[in-house]
């Protein structure tokens, strides 16, 4: 075989290839090592690359981080002959450029939206002529087999083809390849457009008819101050945002009209402010009959168990049981309650005082950081909490406990304060039930004292308090200092119960202490009414009820005491106690609420309410964001009651009066708070942009595309939850109207003009610099 | 007159006699409309495929493929091929006439690897080193063989090589007519021997045109450049000085010039072949060896594109 290409040299004459032959052999050989001298001699593996980068990849020098079997020795590039993972290479193209898991998927699509669209196109196709070429390239070289491997970057972007390649290139037929649905141009079988550009319906409730034909003219006429939108542009903008219509923010758009629903103001009837505490009514004549020991009750309330207040008692599997057992029952009429239930009653009451405890004692995010909704199991941030409660100061609850639930803190260190557990003397079972009541403190089912992180250690609990320790606090005002309380403890030694609730209160924490407190000789309520006249949290403004208790506890200093002792007596067990300490000696004529008009929290009769405070009140976004992904419609979680609670029609904030709610599958409901951006384009294949078509709407402007449709039943497809299913306010743009345009020899009609493959977008991410620690 | 009248007709019927079997292209006879019909057929036919590559290079490109790939086999398959003919004349086992089909066919897909390179490099330069070391040898060994294929053609169409004459006997051969046309000049009047009458003076004359023209003309290989590029003007300017002096010589004479003319004609033939033949023969020192170099690229050039390849097809 050698002697083939290096004949042997003998005595017999040479033929004429004798010659050329070795000459050939030889330039081989010197083609071969020269080859092999450029290339060590050359940097790294420079040599071998086919040509220079593209500008934006310049910079990358070695090749091993593109081409991930290539190593970094001179030699190691021969691993790449290595059969390997086919995509590992664009999944270093990915180090940089940050795209989903369907990454390699065409358009980056997950196969569900694949195979939807590939169904709809194919009806579609059946019908439109397919162009010979396509014809032969599909019968050819089918391009499902590339697509089956998965596709990498590089088929598409093929790099190495020069500085000012354009990478992004892709031509119509390539686009074509893989589609169902194979023509040959835009103004000729592309197919008509369905429904386009709307794909949902708009996120804003926003019907443009009948405010451009009766709200707008009215408001002219009404009240020639306010500025009603001249033009499109008012509104809808599009510079910020290019593949966006964006819309003005409320301020300069909505505000001048829609405001005073969001506050309240415009609210005829029902409270203005949001529920979120409450005592709710209860039938006590039933409970008492049952020997259902509550403890102290207000029997005025008429109040509902607030939705908040369900979800925080849900937050536990006892509290998820005892809402289910009692949500389906008439708190204010147990007549026909069974044992059970009024059993569930009773709990419902020890977990509302609980609650209201845990509140006073610790943060708002002990109790509200692990309500386990929406996160997952996490606890909440504490920016969360602090949006969930408005930042609701603990005083207001401290001074709402005072005037509710005056031995809350007696009560859930040592029992229901009541002496009612009285037997009926000729009933056994009744005897056996005063009994329990009795001994409730200690009972399986009776009232525990907080766990050990609802009622902090004094150690344990030390850091938490401002100093200097203030043993009663009323409205935000300190009453009783440390010293004070030794006096008061000297003055009246000899009540057993208060004794009791004393040495209980000694272990308590100090707003708790505090409240124990309120039943001390009028002079110190005295001494603290003149102090609470300079309080400076104006929120805590009384009521007319606690003014009116104020005036009488200034006339009468003993009442206070006597207060205590009507709690003691049999028949007032479940009395209302709203008694107070005096908090406000000054006399106002404007309720709470009317107080409250610039939004945030209030206290009326037996419940905390908060008002909004405006456009995006994080109060309720915070409620709704949260809650939306557990509410599902028709369900009776808790969660789910306080969506529905914020998002009825009648809802403080009227919030969903304008954005819309929509079902999301599996997920509950969602609020679409957030304006349309080019995230919530994401997935979509078109890629219109409206400012370069600016130039030739001409007169007509944007109606020369959207024209406005009269009679619509646009507000009618918001009374469900389904998105796409929707009938819009304006016309679709047809095929038709683009093609005046967009044809042969006129503007350009290429598949990239109007689409784009990564549907999902790609992003290139700031490097990751890392933090030099010392 | 009438003399000279005739040489002239019969030497315009000797030339043209020949003509026809290795004329020119341009001539009228059913031979060569025959080839120019092959070679039409076979110009579109190249054309054809060609066409048929670049489109199916095209749809394999639009159907998600790398279109590299596909033209860079069909290439390193075509040349395949090329080498194989090579193999096989090497082997000296084929018969002239197969050796002629062979060669036919090289030539044929050497056209279509053209279009074949084009493509691959995508119509373009190339951007890097190694790649400008593969299209030049590319280049180097197409343009030669370009070459090779125009001397085959050009030796048949002028029709002035007889190819049953081979390149190492031309000098022998060249030899052999010096010594004719010695003899000939030389060759004695017989009447004017037998009478002892002064020798006729377009005897002299003839020796003259021998000294003056012949001699050097017949001495070794002559007029090389205007062979390389196909110039019959020196042949030319020696049959106008035979032709000029015919009208004065008597029969014999004549006779005399026309036996010179032939070997005049017979040696610008040979001077034409040794040319040529050497041409052919050189032109393949060119082809041969860098068609190896390019081997040896073309096979690193695979490796290092497989080895870098990122999942594409």
């Amino acid at each position: 075989m050698w002697r083939f290409f290096w004949p042997q040299e003998s005595e017999s004459p040479k033929p004429p290839s004798f010659r050329r032959d070795r000459l050939a052999l030889l330039v081989a050989l010197v083609a071969a090592a020269s080859t092999f001298a450029a290339f060590f001699l050359s940097k790294g593996t420079h040599f071998l690359m086919p040509g220079p980068l593209t500008s934006a990849h310049a910079s990358i020098e070695n090749c091993s981080s593109c081409h991930s079997k290539s190593g970094g020795g001179k030699l190691s590039w021969i691993h790449g002959l290595v059969a390997g993972d086919p995509i590992a290479d664009s999944k270093a193209c990915m180090t940089c450029h940050k795209m989903p898991a369907t990454a390699f998927f065409p358009h980056d699509a997950s196969p569900d939206v694949l195979i939807a669209s590939t169904k709809r196109l194919t009806k579609i196709a059946a019908t439109t002529p397919e162009p010979l070429s396509a014809r032969a390239q599909n019968a050819a070289f089918p391009a499902h087999d590339v697509v089956s491997r998965g596709l990498t970057c590089a088929t598409c972007h093929q790099a190495h083809q020069g500085t000012n390649f354009n990478l992004s290139k892709i031509s119509n037929e390539q686009c074509r390849s893989c589609h169902v649905m194979k023509f040959d141009s835009f103004d000729g079988n592309h197919p008509q457009f369905e429904n386009y550009p709307f794909d949902r319906r708009t996120r804003i409730i926003y019907d443009h008819a009948s405010h451009f034909d009766k709200h707008f003219p009215e408001v002219a006429k009404k009240e020639k101050a306010k500025r009603i939108p001249e033009a499109c542009s008012t509104c809808h903008d599009s510079q910020k945002d290019r593949r966006i219509m964006s819309v003005a923010p409320f301020e300069k758009t909505c505000s001048g009209c829609h405001l005073d629903q969001i506050t309240g103001k415009e609210r005829a009837t029902g409270p203005k402010g949001i529920a979120f505490l409450a005592l709710p009514g209860l039938d006590l004549q039933t409970l008492k009959k049952r020997n259902a020991a509550i403890g102290e009750w207000p029997d005025a309330s008429e109040a509902e168990l607030t939705p908040f207040m369900k979800v925080m008692i849900s937050r536990n599997e006892k509290g998820r049981a005892l809402i289910k057992t009692v949500d389906r029952l008439n708190l204010q009429d147990l007549t026909n309650a069974t044992d059970v239930q009024i059993a569930a009653v009773k709990d419902l009451i020890w977990e509302i005082k609980r609650l209201l405890y845990a509140l006073i004692s610790g943060k708002a995010s002990d109790v509200l950081g692990d309500l386990n909704i929406g996160n997952g199991g996490k606890k909440l941030s504490a920016s969360l909490v602090a949006d969930l409660t408005a930042s609701i100061p603990r005083d207001v609850i401290i001074s709402a406990q005072q005037q509710w639930l005056h031995n809350l803190a007696r009560e859930i260190t040592g029992g229901p304060v009541t002496t009612d557990p009285q037997p009926i003397a000729n009933n056994h079972e009744q005897s056996n039930a005063s009994t329990t009541a009795a001994e409730e403190p200690s009972a399986p089912d009776a009232p525990q004292p907080p766990a050990e992180k609802e009622v902090p250690s004094e150690k344990a609990s030390g850091p938490k308090y401002d100093p200097p320790a203030c043993l009663m606090r009323v409205l935000g005002q300190c009453l009783m200092s440390a010293g004070q309380e030794k006096k008061a403890e000297n003055a009246d030694p000899a009540k057993s119960n208060e004794g009791k609730a004393n040495r209980s209160a000694g272990s308590l924490p100090e707003p708790m202490r505090a409240g124990l407190q309120d039943a001390r000789p009028a002079g110190s309520s005295q001494a603290g009414s003149e102090k609470a006249t300079n309080q400076s949290d104006d929120l805590l403004h009384p009521t007319d009820e606690e003014l009116r208790e104020m005036k009488s506890r200034s006339r009468d200093g003993t009442r206070a005491p006597q207060s205590r002792e009507v709690l003691s007596q049999p028949d007032n067990a479940s009395a209302p106690q709203t008694t107070t300490a005096p908090v406000n000696g000054i006399e106002s004529n404007v309720d709470p609420e009317s107080w409250a008009e610039y939004g945030g929290w209030y206290r009326q009769d037996y419940a905390i309410f908060y008002r909004p405070v405006g456009h995006k009140d994080k109060f309720i976004y915070s409620w709704l964001s949260l809650t939306g992904p557990e509410a599902p419609k028709g369900d009776r979680s808790p969660a789910t009651a306080v969506f529905d609670f914020l998002t009825n029609k009648n809802a403080q904030g009227a919030c969903t009066k304008c954005h819309s709610v929509d079902d999301i599958q599996g997920k509950g409901r969602a609020v679409n708070f957030s304006p349309p951006s080019t995230d919530t384009k994401l997935g979509r294949f078109t890629n219109f942009i409206h400012e370069p078509h600016f130039g030739v709407t001409q007169n007509r402007g944007c109606l020369t595309c959207h024209s406005l449709g009269k009679n619509r039943t646009y507000l009618k497809s918001y009374e469900q939850g389904n998105p796409h299913a929707f009938t819009s306010n304006f016309g679709a743009v047809s095929k038709d109207l683009c093609q005046t345009c967009h044809a042969t020899n006129k503007v350009r009609q290429d598949c990239l003009t109007c689409h784009k493959y990564h549907v999902n977008g790609v992003i290139t991410p700031i490097m990751n610099t890392k933090i030099q620690m010392p | 007159m009438g003399n000279n009248d005739e040489w002239l007709w019969r030497s315009a019927v000797k030339w043209l006699a020949r003509r026809p079997t290795n004329g020119p292209m341009g001539a009228h006879a059913p031979g060569s409309t025959r080839a120019i019909s092959g070679q039409i057929i076979t110009a579109m036919l190249i054309a054809a495929i060609s066409g048929c590559l670049f489109w199916l290079v095209e749809i394999y490109a639009q159907g998600l493929r790398d279109p590299r790939y596909l033209d860079g086999w069909l290439l390193a398959g075509g040349m395949g091929l090329q080498l194989l003919f090579h193999v096989a004349t090497k082997s000296g086992r084929l018969s002239p006439k197969s050796c002629m089909r062979w060669r036919t066919f090289h030539i044929f897909v050497g056209y279509l690897l053209v279009a074949a390179f084009l493509s691959h490099s995508n119509f373009s330069l190339p951007k890097s080193g190694f790649g400008w070391a593969l299209w030049a040898g590319f280049a180097i060994v197409t343009l030669s063989g370009l070459f090779g294929t125009y001397l085959a053609w050009s030796l048949k169409t002028k029709g002035r090589v007889d190819e049953r004459i081979g390149y190492d006997r031309i000098p022998s051969r060249i030899a052999e007519l010096a010594q004719d046309v010695k003899a000939v000049v030389a060759m004695p009047d017989p009447p004017a021997d037998a009478i002892a009458l002064p020798a006729a003076p377009y005897d002299a004359w003839i020796i003259d045109l021998y000294t003056n023209h012949l001699k050097d003309f017949f001495e070794g290989p002559r007029n090389t450049s205007s062979h390389l590029v196909a110039s019959q003007h020196p042949l030319k300017r020696l049959i106008d000085e035979i032709n000029h002096l015919a009208p004065y010589v008597d029969a014999q004479g004549q006779e005399k010039l026309s036996r010179i003319w032939n070997l005049v004609t017979e040696k610008d033939r040979l001077d034409f072949a040794r040319v040529h033949f050497g041409l052919t023969r050189a032109w393949l020192f060119v082809h041969v060896p860098v068609t190896y170099g390019l081997l040896v690229l073309s096979v690193l050039h695979v490796l290092v594109v497989y080895s870098y390849s990122s999942g594409t097809l």
